[in-house]
Order: C-alpha cells, then structure tokens, then sequence
C-alpha cells in the first residue's frame, strides 16, 4: 500500500488544526494547498470537523457520583475488619489445591479417531453411570435451527444425565511445556519464556510494547508464536521466538525436523495487526513445524487477510489478498507419500462463509502468494468457517452463520455458533466434515446467538476449552447469565450429550476481577492452564496476569485451583505435541 | 455544575493525610465532568460511562502519591481512565445489544429547559456520536482527546502509549474516517 500526494498532506492538515507543524512542514503545507483544491476541501472539512467535535455538548454525570467515589475509597482505606463481608459462592473449589497424585493410570488403548457423538474410547472407571451411551441425534445440516435436545430447557431442573462424565486424568504433567511472563516496573519490562515444570527461564525475547495475549508452540518444540497487544494503540503485533533446537530422529529414514538461520532466542516480528475477536488470534502451526499461519486486520482498513511464517527461510509473506480471509488449520496432504505437503484451511467471511484447502507449494515450486483461495482449492466447505481441527486430525469445530464486517474485522451478526464435526475423507475421496452437531447442545440458535467466542482443543484430540464467549442472544438459563463470557466452558467431544451449562468451570475458579486471556488442555484432559489479567490502573501500574491450573471436576466435587504464578504479567502457557502421553500398563 | 465529592474532614489523620484527601478533592472537583463526558463519549452509555468514571477516581485516590511534578496530572488522569474504559471495552468485546430499549446518553430525557432547540441540539448530538461509535476504538479515542478535549499529540502520545508520530499518523487516519462517517450522518462536506 503506497501513500499518494495528497495523503502525505492529509497528515500535515490533520497536525496544522492544532499547531503541530514544524515551520518547514508549515512552508511545504501552505506550498500545497495553493495548488491543490482537492487538499483546501480535506483542510477545510477536517476543521469542520474539529468545530463539530468541540461544541458536542456536555452532560453533567450523576449526582452521586462523589458518593460513589467516596464509598469506594472508604471501603479501600478501612481495616479489613470494618470492610463489609463478601459472599462467594463455589469457595472450595478456590480452596483447594492440586494434590500432583494422579489416580488411576489407565492404558488408553482406543482409537485415536474418536467418534463424534459416540461415548469416551477409553475404558474409563470413573465414568458416571448418568452418561450411558445414547444415540447419536441426528442434527440439521449447519444454519438450521435444531431440533429440541434431550438437555435440559431454560428453566428445567438439571437431570443426572448433564453431568458430563468425568474423564480419567492420563499420566502426563499438567503443567505446561511453557509459558510467557512479563516482569519489572512499567517502563522496564522484561519478557521470558519459562519452562512450565521447573520454572527454569528457556530464553528472553525482545520484550514488545505490551503483554502477550496468545500463544502457541511448533509441533517440534522449536518455535513459539506469540501476540501482544501494542500499548493502548488497539493494535497487536505478532512475533515468532525460536526457543529450542530441532531433536534429531533416532530412525535415520525419518525426516529431521526443519532448521532455521534464527538462532535461539532469536524473535521475528511477524506483522502488526488491529486487536480484535479471538478470530484474529489464531496461531496455525502445521504439523511438521515448517509453517505458521496467521491473520492480519490492516489497520490501514484492507480487511482481514491470511499470513505465512516459514521459520526454514525466515520469510513472512502474505497468502491471500481478499480482505476477507482468516487461518483455520493445517492439514499433511498424502501423509503417507514421498510427497506429501502441507495444505491449509483459509476460511472467508463474506457472503455465505466458506473454507478453502489451500496447498502450499506451487507449480514452480514456489509459494502461493497474495491469491484468491477460492481459485484452485484442494478442497471447499461451504458453511464452514475457522475449522480448528483437532490435533489427531480426525474432529473439527467450525463455525457458521452470517458474518458482516465490524472495523477492521469480521464478525457473526445472523445464527452463529460453532459446531462440532468429523474431519475425514468423504465418499468422493475429498476432505469433509461429516456428523455435524452444535458444539453447545443446550443453547437455541436464533437470528441473534453467537458473535464469536475463544476455542481450544487438548492435545488428546477429544477436550476442548471454549471462553470469551460473545452471545447476543436472550440468556439460555433461567438464572444465569449462559453463555456466560466470564465462565470457561470445558467440554469433550466424546460425551454425547454435547456442550451444556453445566460444563462451565465452577464460579470461584477463577478471581472475580479477573479477565481470561488464554486458556490451554492440558494433556491429562483434565486440566485447565488459564491465564487471566487484571485491570490496569493509570501510568506507573505495569500489567498483571496470574497463570491458573484448574482440575476440572464435575457433579458435586469441587474443581481443585492452584496459582501456577502470580506477581507481574503470567502468561499465556503452551503445549507442544511432543509432550506425549506415556501410558502405562494397568 | 460540577459535581461535588463532599469530602468530610476525616477524623483521625496525620497532615499528610489531610494534604492528599485535599489534593483528591481539588482533582475530583476539576476533572469529574470532563472525565465523565470523555469516557461517555468512548463508550455511549451512560450508567458504563459512570462506572467506569467512578474507577477511575478510586484508582486515582490510591495512586495519588505517584503523581510528581513532572507528571501532567491531566494526562495521568486521562490515562487512568483511558485504560478502565478499554478494561470495560475488552470485557464487553464485540459485545453488542440488537435492543433499541437500554438508554443511551443520547435518548436519554434531558430536563433542561428549550424544548425545540434542545431537541434539535440532541438530533445534532447523536449523529455525532453515530458517526463517532462507527470509529475503530484508538480512533476514536485520540479524536476525542484532540477535539473533545483539545489535547497536543504530545499530550495524546502520553495517554495512549504511543510515539509522537504515531499519533499524527493515527490522528490523520481517525479525522479521514471520521470524515466518512458524518458524511454517511448527512453532514455537507
């Protein structure tokens, strides 16, 4: 995008209103608009403007204002003794703390292909007799209503069959791989990487403008992608960190995993983008490490198009140019040849929205490079957006409904949810999405439902974490606030009874005062690595997140929380697929 | 009328405390308002508007003692609620009511008497905030610290976080947006 003539002198007019031009910049203005009528129309009209802004009227604030104030104050500066007392509800689960003992290790010997709709694979002992196997419902292709579902209605007493079952914890750590952390005063900070198990720092990147907000690891280990947002600019800037070294395969047949010339510790910036829904912070590494796929808002107003990192060469280039188009996720096409390659899920937004394969190789063994993905796709699914597929590959949760554009971003505005499918090669021998139900299974969609929401898969290809949850509609519970956007909602792909309200984490998980920022499955499937922030103060207050391992819990037993880390900016945590699962016999 | 914080004289307090519950005072009575019409103006609603002004000034009363004297009260005041303002925003992210029902400031009933012109004035009023809510938030935000509230990009860089250039840059791209967005309201140019 190159700037014209005039729009260098739209600059200088927009800092004249107030007297912010240097005498040589005034001499080149006032050169200008002796000549150029079309910039004499900008000045005048941006003037216009500013008049029209100072004399917007003033509204006096309410009355008790001051009273407000003072009562806050009083409450701040009175002994704890004399402060009143707070309720909270779900206190134990605040309480407890994760006792690292986990209990019954049993072998998961099932298929790594789960079903959707079928129950767990794993021969579970603890599996709550409520959730015996029923059959799969048959569910409306996507933008249709469903039909009612046997969870229970807003107002109905909850019945034994919502308690989800409660998942057998694998014998992994739940701790993460890593995790991001700020520290020192506002105007110092230093950012880290931190080993999740020892708290050992890994490397310390540049540290950005502001606290990261999402992250996510190459499948390798060697990589981490991280966001932070920009000061209070509502800008994001996207960043790659190399953290460690590539292992070498034992089998000498085995294909090493893809150097780079960034060094350890080494960042690169990878673009600078408007903030936006969670959408926009989609991190997609492909399963062999070779690539990162992104979206970035413009913030010069171009719209959302879609972002490649390829740390082999150190080349970030943009892959579409439709204004459009958002990553989704990774897919190894022919696996199993000499020749396989990777090929991503490029999502658009308008019109009816649809997701395109795209390969990443060209004929001239290139790149693909500022294209249309709907020129030449592998694959189309129409009615699918952002299909996050989980990481065993064989499930997806997608997104449909309509979407308009908002700023510099897309959102749902007509019937958006996001549903749950098969990802697996359909009878014509493409790539579909089959079996499709809601993901929220107590929740009706109408025109107003979801905007967008925050989603994360566990590592076992079967939990999910869905959070930030955007919902326009009328509340789905009788008392509560569902979809609630403070509540995390934890969820397995297996449990036939979908996505319900009973899923949510308990109600004291998490501080009130707090804002979820990033949410990670652990391994274990059934962990929780939250991270949540803070509210800032004015200048001198450096921003704060604690880093939060919830064991999720269900019926009447209480979560179990521990603060993984507090004091500074904690944050987000992350997992690589390398963090397997060693199972032992029974 | 500004708004008074009818501070009573506490009762037990060394002078330093008496020094900054006056300090408080002064600051409350002078900026309340513009802090409240600056973040009503951010955020398009009233009861938020407050809240979120009510924060502002219980962050400020416990922070007070970092202020020094190179420190522009102004901008660190407008930074504290800058900063509550885009906390509230990020908790109500793409958040958005389909209701014509919750009151904004702009159908809100206005008691001041000239019933013609004031209505006229709330007509003028609401299509500026139409025009202003249709800006992307930083847009939006350095455009009311610079027209609103007459600020320096200097001034505006302190608040936001951003370099002086930035600002301009920033400042440039919200009047050409802002630009669209009244002509889309009806106004001429």
């Amino acid at each position: 995008m190159t700037m014209d003539r005039h729009e260098a002198f739209e600059e200088l007019i927009s800092a004249s209103l107030h007297g912010d031009l240097s005498a040589d910049e005034r001499r080149r203005l006032d050169a200008h608009l002796d000549g150029c009528d079309r910039c004499r129309a900008t000045l005048a009209a941006f003037a216009d403007q500013r008049r029209i802004m100072a004399g917007l009227r003033h509204y006096a604030p309410p009355r008790d204002l001051g009273a407000r104030v003072r009562a806050g104050v009083d409450y701040d500066t009175a002994p704890w003794w004399r402060r009143p007392i707070a309720i909270f509800t779900g206190v134990g689960g605040g309480l407890a703390v994760v006792t690292g003992v986990l209990l019954a290790l049993v072998m998961l010997n099932g298929t790594d292909e789960p079903q959707v709709g079928a129950n767990s694979p794993s021969p579970s002992v603890s599996q709550a007799p409520a959730a015996s196997p029923t059959p799969l419902p048959t569910y409306p292709q996507p933008g249709e209503l469903p039909d009612p579902t046997p969870t229970p209605a807003p107002g109905e007493t909850p019945g034994p069959v919502a308690t989800p079952p409660e998942a057998t914890p694998l014998p992994a750590s739940p701790e993460p791989d890593v995790y991001m952390a700020m520290e020192g005063p506002f105007d110092d900070q230093a950012l880290s990487v931190v080993e999740g198990s020892t708290d050992d720092v890994v490397t310390e990147p540049e540290t950005p403008a502001g606290p990261p907000v999402a992250a996510e690891l190459s499948s390798d280990g060697q990589w981490l992608a991280f966001v932070s947002e920009e000061g209070l600019s509502g800008m994001n800037q996207l960043h790659a960190t190399r953290v460690a070294e590539g292992e070498t395969p034992e089998d000498p047949e085995a294909t090493p995993p893809p150097d780079s010339p960034v060094a350890v510790g080494e960042s690169v910036l990878l673009g600078q983008t408007m903030a936006g829904s969670p959408f926009l912070e989609r991190l997609a590494w492909s399963g062999d490490g070779r690539y990162l796929a992104f979206t970035l808002a413009d913030i010069e107003g171009g719209g959302t198009d879609v972002w490649i990192f390829e740390p082999g060469t150190e080349q970030v280039w943009q892959l579409t140019d439709v204004g459009d188009a958002y990553a989704a996720s990774w897919v190894t096409v022919d696996a199993d040849e000499a020749d396989a390659f990777q090929a991503l899920w490029v999502s658009t937004a308008d019109g009816e929205v649809t997701s395109y394969l795209v390969a990443l190789r060209d004929d001239t063994g290139g790149h693909p490079e500022l294209i249309d993905p709907a020129d030449g796709p592998l694959a189309i699914a129409e009615g699918v957006f952002q299909p996050l597929i989980s990481p065993n590959g064989a499930l997806a949760i997608y997104w449909n409904g309509r979407m308009t554009r908002s700023g510099d971003e897309w959102l749902f505005v007509e019937g958006g949810a996001p549903w749950l499918a098969e990802h697996r090669p359909d009878e014509e021998g493409g790539l579909g999405f089959q079996k499709e139900r809601l993901l929220f299974s107590d929740v009706t969609i109408d025109r107003d439902a979801f905007t967008a929401a925050a989603i994360s898969w566990g590592l076992d290809g079967d939990t999910y974490a869905v959070w930030d949850t955007a919902w326009t509609g009328l509340p789905q519970a009788p008392e509560d606030e569902y979809p609630d956007r403070s509540r995390v909602y934890f969820g397995r792909a297996t449990d036939a009874g979908g996505l319900t309200r009973f899923h949510a984490l308990d109600a004291g998980d998490l501080p009130a005062d707090g804002i979820v920022v990033d949410v990670k499955v652990s391994p274990t499937g059934t962990h929780l690595v939250i991270t949540v922030r803070y509210s800032s103060g004015g200048i001198g207050d450096a921003p704060r997140a604690d880093l939060i391992l919830v064991r999720r819990h269900t019926g009447n037993v209480a979560d179990e929380v521990e603060t993984l880390r507090t004091g500074g900016w904690n944050g987000p945590a992350a997992f690589d697929a390398h963090n397997e699962i060693e199972a032992e016999a029974p | 009328m500004p708004v008074s914080l009818a501070w009573g004289a506490p009762t037990v307090s060394s002078r330093t405390d008496d020094a900054h519950e006056r300090a408080f005072a002064m600051l409350f009575e002078e900026f309340s308002a513009p802090i409240y019409n600056y973040v009503l103006r951010m955020v398009a609603d009233p009861d938020r508007a407050a809240d979120i002004t009510q924060d502002t000034f219980i962050k400020a009363y416990r922070k007070l003692d970092t202020v020094t004297e190179a420190t522009s009260t102004r901008s660190w005041l407008y930074r504290i609620a800058t900063n509550t303002a885009i906390d509230d925003m990020r908790r109500r992210r793409n958040v958005t009511t389909m209701s014509d029902d919750s009151p904004t400031f702009a159908n809100r009933a206005d008691h001041r008497p000239g019933p013609e012109a004031q209505v006229m004035a709330a007509t003028l009023d609401e299509r500026v905030q139409r025009a202003l809510q249709s800006l992307r938030p930083n847009h939006r935000q350095c455009l009311l610290l610079s027209d609103l509230e007459d600020m320096s990009a200097q001034q505006i860089g302190e608040i936001m976080g951003l370099s002086y250039g930035a600002v301009r840059t920033l400042l440039c791209r919200a009047r050409g947006e802002m630009r669209r967005a009244l002509a889309a309201e009806g106004f001429a140019r």
